[in-house]
């Protein structure tokens, strides 16, 4: 059975482009478009992968990542940031959430996070 | 061609980006992520080191001059680590404390070391060490930092 991931993402363009990504190396896919849902939805039933964006309307994605590695349901699920914020102080915010990856928002992003899926054993 | 070398001795991967428009800042990214998990660097570390090669691109792009920005594998002693370079000569007439000191603002903890060296041109060196690495991978995340970023 296909492992599952949990896509935070409140661009349904965007959504869509990075389930498509996902799904494309086999993992089943379900989509939270704000904070809020998207932990309710990992702490309910945890996902095997969590990809999260930053900018998020109610809670942005530095707070959501927070607050999954604090969870005991949810701290072991590994966290991939995917976001157009890509400056130094963003990226510092992202990995000292504890995010497993923090990948830009750019032309190789879907290549770097499949890369990043096989190294966290994912894949 | 930059003068790679910097203090440390200098170990494959050996990588260069010719840096002279905005699209080479991705490139740099992605070299550097690859050149990363060449030498071992965790995805989290190679996010640092990605956003700390991406900074000092912008910066040669900002400048108006390209310049090749160089990737290798350092070593010094039993550490190994990953180096970025650039030639930087619009340094040339600025003191090397005050250019440090902007660049440490700038890059903050994303690499372990910053260098600058020469005077003709001064040359910026940033390193990882892998040792480094591995033990603020053992630290994340940050459980005392809870204001918002975003």
């Amino acid at each position: 059975m296909a492992l599952e991931a949990l896509l935070i993402e409140d661009s349904k363009t965007q959504a869509a482009q990075i389930k498509d990504t996902l799904e494309s190396v086999g993992l089943r896919v379900r989509v939270a478009y704000d904070g809020p849902d998207g932990l309710r939805d990992a702490i309910e039933d945890p996902p095997a992968l969590i990809v999260l964006d930053v900018k998020l309307p109610t809670m942005d994605g530095f707070q959501v990542c927070r607050r999954l590695k604090r969870n005991p349901a949810t701290q072991d699920i590994p966290v991939i940031m995917l976001t157009e914020k890509a400056d130094p102080k963003a990226t510092m915010s992202g990995l000292r959430a504890g995010a497993d990856d923090y990948i830009p928002k750019d032309i190789f992003a879907a290549e770097h996070l499949i890369n990043t899926l096989q190294e966290l054993g994912i894949l | 061609m930059t003068r790679a070398s910097g203090p440390y001795f200098m170990q494959p991967p050996v990588m260069s980006v010719r840096v002279e428009d905005s699209m080479d800042i991705m490139i740099v990214r992605d070299t550097v992520r690859r050149a990363g998990s060449l030498l071992g660097f965790s995805p989290a570390n190679r996010a640092q080191l990605a956003s700390a090669a991406a900074t000092l691109a912008e910066l040669v792009l900002k400048t108006g001059e390209p310049q090749d920005l160089n990737l290798n594998g350092v070593r010094q002693g039993e550490k190994v680590g990953l180096q970025v370079s650039s030639e930087a000569p619009w340094l040339a007439n600025v003191a090397t404390s005050n250019v440090l000191i902007a660049l440490r603002s700038k890059l903050g903890d994303l690499v372990d070391e910053i260098l600058v060296e020469g005077d003709d041109p001064p040359v910026i060196y940033m390193v990882m060490w892998l040792s480094e690495a591995a033990r603020r991978d053992g630290r994340r995340p940050d459980e005392d930092e809870d204001s918002d970023e975003g």
